[in-house]
């Protein structure tokens, strides 16, 4: 006996360590890529961020340690705009999760076997470019276009009506661009849970909004969460939506950057305002993070 | 001058329909970086990845040598340019679609002609080339089209230009209009010539002023058209400026900060739909603008060849501004004479009138218009009456071919030559855009 084990052990080591090697191959191609693809162009833009210079008197350069003016100038001059940022993704995100998860628990507890033709009717319009739809939705709601212009005539709405070029037509854009970031992952928490757990609260005389409130809801939780984040973060460095169908008074942070690189070619603080919405996204997603690591905890619990 | 073009067999009518993908295209790429997430990333990568032109080898010029024209041709150039900005067709010889006119000279000269529609703006095309230039590379590209304004004054600034080679341009020196002639970005055009130009004026949508044409930048003002007015986001400054009375080129910090006084009572009088790069026409199309800021051969693409009647293009009361598209060649380019020998071939009248026929824009060669003239007449005779009378409109439109007075309605943009004046200029109109 002592001798087999004896035997097996320095085996046993080279099989760890092959799979250990197989585990980094497995790794690489993914890993490179993120390094490529991801952390190379990430650290060159917080490089670019700390340049000084303009491009008229040889280019921006870099100079020990950096000009961190840009972050200061970049938050106090663009305040509004970051706040506008979270404001419009914060209201479409809401009405997104608002409008997807009624959707949503249908599908899972009632689709049955249509669940997923369903789903994919959700996720049909995103075969097409986002860019295309909102660029749709300009002409579906111009001012005397197919829908407005038919309630003008028929005096339903006052001659000076519009929706584009209004806050509430990039809130309503963004809602409907990302409303699927939203639907998705309600429904794998909705999915999850068994059907015989509503049936079990009403056996204890639960009305069917209480078992929904007490039960339902709570363990789809992380779902709204996920939802929440997956929506929320594009959102709020979307400049498609406020370019398309927003008007002066709508531009988002996403819009300034994009003004930043391709109009003004003010590279660094361009750079910086990147950072700035970056270094915000991933304080949200941690916290977000420690919300669901602690909500799946207790979920443990409760089972 | 001999007609070296494919004899025509058929309507271009249709086939020049057909190849003419609508401008919004450009709108369209503009964005598709922007997919799901990461915001400026995609700029990022498109401002450090590498050009994708095929640049070889390569004997006569380039980076060390004092004179880079002193070399003889290669027999190829790389040509970057902006999308549908050349004439196009279907080319039997090569079984494919292409230029025409580059056609013809590759078959005249057996240049290699790698033409590229790479530019959707200039100030992102600049981004990508940038890196090449400061380090003292090649960016690949022999000419590159790109508008005069900032990007154009920092490449003349840094010395990132190739000086061009004056003596070997005979069709330039004898063609050229009188307006693409030392400009005043470019004195003597010692780096630049004009590829094609035109006028920022302002397009009226007739269904919505009730027939009225917007004539002055100050009907731009008229409260009437709550939410109906679309501004140039980068020209906007200098139309103010016109609309005072003020010379754009030779303005000062004052005269920008009553322009933007200018602009920030139009915004609040509540007739500023939305500050635009590109796509405005759409909007105005679609009914929601009544009046906007405009590019000439926009405006006549729709006008004249789509048929949208209702449009009207003109150049204000109190002036329009002119922009230039030029041919640069960039400091190390691999063969500066094949690029040098093709700027000029596009000076020949006849080159330079296919180019005007399918662009739409001002073409920078005189006698264009007599030839323009001249096709209609020829299609007329074949039976294309549909095409022959596009081509006469073409050939009778003021904006196309201004005369002498209209030029001297127009003014330059406001040339920001150092960085100090840039940074005042965006403080002064930026807060007014976002």
């Amino acid at each position: 006996m002592a001798t087999v084990v004896g035997g097996g052990a320095p085996k046993k080591a080279s099989i760890a360590g092959r799979r250990r090697k197989v585990a980094y191959g497995l790794l690489a191609p993914g890993g490179l890529y993120l390094l490529a693809i991801l952390l190379l162009p990430l650290a060159i833009m917080i490089f670019t961020s700390l340049k000084t210079g303009g491009l008229l008197s040889g280019g921006f350069t870099f100079e020990f340690p950096g000009d961190w003016s840009n972050y200061v100038d970049g938050l106090v001059e663009y305040k509004s705009h970051f706040l506008r940022s979270i404001t419009y993704a914060g209201i479409a995100t809401f009405l997104a999760i608002v409008f997807a998860y009624p959707m949503m628990y249908w599908i899972a507890f009632h689709g049955g076997k249509w669940k997923g033709s369903l789903l994919l009717l959700i996720l049909l319009p995103f075969f097409v470019s986002y860019v295309v739809r909102t660029v749709q939705w300009k002409w579906i709601l111009a001012d005397n276009g197919l829908f407005l212009g038919t309630l003008k005539d028929f005096g339903v709405l006052p001659e000076d009506f519009k929706v584009l070029a209004t806050p509430l037509a990039v809130v309503a854009g963004l809602t409907y661009d990302f409303i699927p970031f939203a639907a998705l992952p309600l429904f794998v928490s909705l999915d999850r849970i068994s059907g015989s757990l509503i049936e079990a609260a009403e056996d204890l005389f639960a009305t069917p909004f209480t078992a929904f409130r007490k039960v339902v809801f709570p363990l789809s939780l992380p779902g709204v969460f996920a939802a929440l984040i997956l929506s929320f973060v594009p959102m709020a460095g979307d400049y498609v939506n406020p370019e398309i169908l927003g008007g002066p008074n709508t531009q988002m942070i996403g819009n300034i950057i994009q003004y930043k690189f391709l109009v003004s070619a003010d590279y660094p603080l361009g750079s910086a305002l990147s950072v700035i919405l970056m270094i915000g996204m991933v304080i949200l997603a941690s916290i977000y993070a420690k919300i669901l690591g602690a909500e799946e905890a207790s979920n443990m619990a409760a089972a | 001058m001999t007609d070296k073009r494919e004899p025509l067999s058929h309507d271009p009518l249709q086939i020049q329909k057909a190849l003419k993908t609508r401008l919004t295209r450009r709108e369209l790429m503009k964005y598709a970086g922007a997919g799901a997430g990461a915001v400026s990333l995609g700029a990022f990568l498109a401002a450090c990845g590498d050009d994708d032109s095929g640049s070889g080898g390569g004997g006569g010029g380039g980076g060390g040598g004092d004179n880079p024209f002193a070399g003889g041709p290669n027999g190829k150039v790389n040509f970057a340019n902006w999308p549908l900005y050349i004439d196009k067709a279907f080319i039997k010889a090569i079984d494919g679609r292409g230029s025409p006119t580059l056609y013809a000279y590759q078959k005249e000269t057996g240049t290699e002609v790698n033409y590229q529609e790479v530019i959707q703006d200039n100030a992102s095309f600049f981004g990508r080339i940038q890196p090449q230039l400061s380090a003292g590379q090649p960016t690949g590209w022999d000419i590159i089209v790109i508008t005069n304004g900032r990007e154009l004054t920092a490449l003349i600034a840094n010395e990132w230009l190739e000086e061009l080679d004056t003596s070997m341009r005979p069709n330039f020196d004898a063609n050229a209009a009188a307006f693409a002639v030392d400009p005043p970005f470019d004195p003597g055009n010692k780096y630049t010539m004009c590829w094609q130009s035109g006028v920022t004026g302002i397009v009226t949508n007739k269904d919505l002023t009730g027939g009225e044409i917007l004539t002055s930048w100050e009907d731009l003002r008229n409260p009437k058209y709550k939410s109906q007015i679309g501004m140039l986001k980068a020209e906007a400054l200098d139309a103010a400026m016109v609309a005072q009375g003020v010379d754009p080129e030779t303005s000062t910090p004052d005269d920008w900060r009553n322009a933007a006084t200018w602009l920030q009572e139009q915004q609040d009088t509540g007739v500023v739909r939305n500050y635009y790069e590109q796509g405005y026409i759409d909007e105005v199309i679609a009914g929601n603008l009544a009046g906007c800021q405009a590019w000439s051969g926009d405006v006549l693409y729709y006008k004249l060849w789509e048929d949208y009647s209702n449009l009207e293009f003109v150049v204000p009361d109190e002036g329009g501004l002119l922009w230039i598209d030029n041919m640069i060649i960039p400091k190390g380019a691999e063969n500066p004479v094949d690029a040098m020998n093709i700027m000029d071939y596009y000076y020949q009248p006849r080159v330079a009138t296919d180019v005007a026929e399918w662009v739409m824009y001002m073409s920078p060669v005189n006698g264009v218009q007599k030839l323009m003239a001249q096709d209609a007449k020829d299609a007329y005779a074949k039976g294309w009456d549909a095409y022959a009378k596009k081509l006469e409109d073409s050939a009778n439109e003021p904006m196309l071919f201004p005369d002498q007075a209209m030029l001297d309605g127009l003014f330059n943009f406001r040339n920001l030559t150092t960085d100090d004046e840039r940074e005042e200029w965006d403080m002064i109109f930026e807060p007014i855009i976002q």
